[in-house]
């Protein structure tokens, strides 16, 4: 067998292995990533991270945010339940709004995201 | 380019100097290139457009490439010879799309890229496609042409806001995202417009039976070298070839060289460029800014910015090229110092300039002088000369700002040609008059930078309304 041969089957099998590599706990790390794009402003992975029926409220999230400095205290998300392609999950600590050196902190703890598995990507579609 | 990317891309083209095999350095720059594009290319609201839009110019270049050997006796033997390069694309594609299932160590793309399937599909079906055209009982040359006009269309569609929106409203209607919130500037392909040129000199040159016979790792090397990949310069295929063929060793005085270049264009554009962006002018600041002077200040730091800014990434593309021997063409050369448009023309981005001249300039004014109708010359050289800076207006975006900043400078340089060609039996009498020459060749500096200042009103600005309230305060009208 070849050098060249070789090569491509180790990338071959290397590929395969990830794969099959099973991703830990991907709702709640979708709903993480969506918290921090929050806290940017990132409309574009708001936008991608939002499941079609979301989309309208991520924004109006996102601009009722224009006016404030966002960060994230202490957060950490995990899956409570999964039927199908629905989960729950629940995160802990806090969004922190500034205004004028105002703090305002909503509590994630009182909020469950509704995450859907559309294509194999997570995206959040409600949260109440 | 971020200063991440760059600081990473040095430290890059500096390894791959130092590789004593050129064979390898070549197929070294061929996968880091590929790789590149994908690490650039910015994150956008479509779901997975940032590995679909790499991998779309990647494919759009293997294809080019096919095409390029049909009517070559050595056609088939050429695509055999190929297939290392091929492979090593692929699994570089495919690799890069299963960093998806890396969890946190994933990935290369700003979001995680499709699952495999889709991608492995759709690597087939381009492979069905090329080989369909390849086969297909048409003439080289009608081939090319088409492809040439679906390039043009991509561009046309890319570069015109309601075009690009509705791209948008399908390309969401795929990913199930509302079509509701599409927008022009969705589609943020990087590089794309450089792709563009690259792959239509190639197939134009191919139609003249000027380009050399170019192997597939040398042709994709070029097409998507990620030193030039997002700005340019816009290099030649032929000349790139000739790079890559010969040995090269970094050495210190070349490490000196290139590097310096960089730190340059670091400078001017990340520290001087980004300082002036505080005032330069802008839609918002057009709009809250009243006073003359303020204005005539924007406008003079737009200028300097977008000069600093663009020269810059070209200081860096070239000093990074150096690094790994190749010697990319010079993009600017003192634009705001020359005493006429044509000159300017000449020394700011000279190979946009070259290269609009050589496939449109050219032709048009060479089929208008060969035609039925004898054309006045002047007509001809008006109709040329603002059709292309249309044109190029239009490459960077296809709003009425772009066209009448590109009829601005067609109309300026078609006025130099007559003044210039007025002038020229008084040459010599000029010549006996130093004092004079200076004098009119300072005056000269000066009404061509303004005349370029006062077009980039219409660059910078969204709408023709702004941009004559803005000309307007400038001159104090308004």
């Amino acid at each position: 067998m070849t050098l060249r041969i070789r090569l491509i089957a180790l990338l071959a099998a290397a590929m395969l292995l990830a794969a099959c590599t099973g991703s830990t706990d991907a709702p709640a790390r979708a709903v993480e990533s969506y918290l921090q794009a929050l806290a940017r402003k990132d409309a574009d992975r708001l936008a991608q991270l939002s499941c079609a029926d979301w989309a309208d409220d991520a924004q109006q999230a996102l601009d009722s945010f224009a006016a404030v400095d966002v960060t994230l205290r202490d957060v950490s998300c995990r899956t409570s339940a999964v039927e199908d392609d629905i989960a729950s999950v629940s995160c802990t600590g806090a969004l922190a709004a500034t205004y004028q050196g105002e703090v305002r902190e909503l509590d994630l703890s009182k909020q469950v995201f509704e995450v859907v598995n559309q294509s194999g990507d997570w995206l959040v579609c409600s949260n109440d | 380019m971020t200063l991440l990317n760059i600081l990473v891309f040095c430290a890059a083209a500096i390894l791959l100097g130092l590789l004593r095999q050129d064979r390898w350095r070549h197929w070294l720059i061929l996968a880091l290139s590929v790789a590149a594009i994908y690490w650039m290319q910015p994150l956008m609201p479509i779901r997975q457009l940032d590995f679909w839009l790499p991998t779309a110019a990647i494919l759009l270049t293997l294809g080019t490439w096919v095409v390029l050997q049909t009517g070559r006796d050595d056609a088939r033997a050429s695509i055999r010879a190929a297939l290392p390069a091929l492979a090593l694309i692929a699994a570089l594609v495919l690799g890069i799309a299963a960093l998806r299932y890396l969890g946190d160590a994933c990935c290369l793309t700003p979001s995680p890229p499709p699952p495999l399937l889709p991608v492995v599909i759709a690597l087939l079906l381009a492979v069905i496609v090329t080989g369909v055209i390849f086969v297909l009982p048409i003439r080289g040359v009608y081939k090319m042409t088409l492809l040439i006009l679906l390039l043009i269309a991509l561009l046309v569609v890319l570069k015109t806001p309601r075009l690009s929106e509705a791209a948008s409203v399908w390309l969401r209607t795929l990913t199930q995202q509302p079509t509701g919130q599409a927008a022009a500037l969705d589609i943020r392909w990087l590089g794309i417009s450089y792709v563009f040129f690259r792959l239509v000199h190639a197939l134009r040159d191919r139609q003249s039976g000027l380009l050399p016979a170019l192997p597939l790792q040398h042709f994709a090397g070029y097409v998507l070298f990620f030193p030039t990949y997002t700005a340019g310069p816009i290099d030649r295929a032929e000349r790139f070839l000739k790079d890559a063929s010969r040995e090269f060793t970094l050495t210190w005085p070349v490490l000196y060289a290139g590097g310096q270049r960089i730190v340059l264009g670091l400078f001017k554009k990340f520290v001087l460029a980004d300082l002036l962006a505080v005032v330069a002018l802008d839609a918002i600041k057009a709009a809250q800014v009243e006073s003359t002077l303020w204005t005539w200040l924007m406008v003079y730091a737009y200028a300097c910015r977008l000069y600093l800014d663009f020269s810059g990434l070209s200081d860096i593309a070239i000093g990074l090229g150096r690094l790994m021997g190749f010697t990319i063409p010079e993009n600017f050369t003192a634009p705001y110092r020359k005493s006429d448009l044509t000159a300017f023309w000449n020394s700011w981005h000279i190979t946009l300039a070259m290269w609009f001249r050589a496939y449109y300039f050219n032709a048009v004014s060479r089929a208008l002088r060969a035609s039925r109708f004898k054309f006045p010359m002047a007509l001809i050289i008006a109709f040329s000369q603002i059709t292309t800076m249309i044109l190029i207006g239009m490459w960077h975006g296809n709003t009425w700002n772009f066209i009448i900043w590109g009829a601005w400078h067609g109309v300026g340089l078609f006025v130099h040609n007559r003044w210039a060609t007025a002038m020229k039996p008084r040459a010599r009498e000029l010549d006996a008059r130093p004092r004079l020459k200076a004098a009119l060749s300072l005056l000269g500096v000066l009404l061509t930078f303004h005349y370029v200042v006062l077009g980039w009103v219409w660059f910078a600005l969204p709408t023709p309304a702004l941009s004559l309230t803005v000309l307007q305060r400038l001159f104090g009208l308004s």
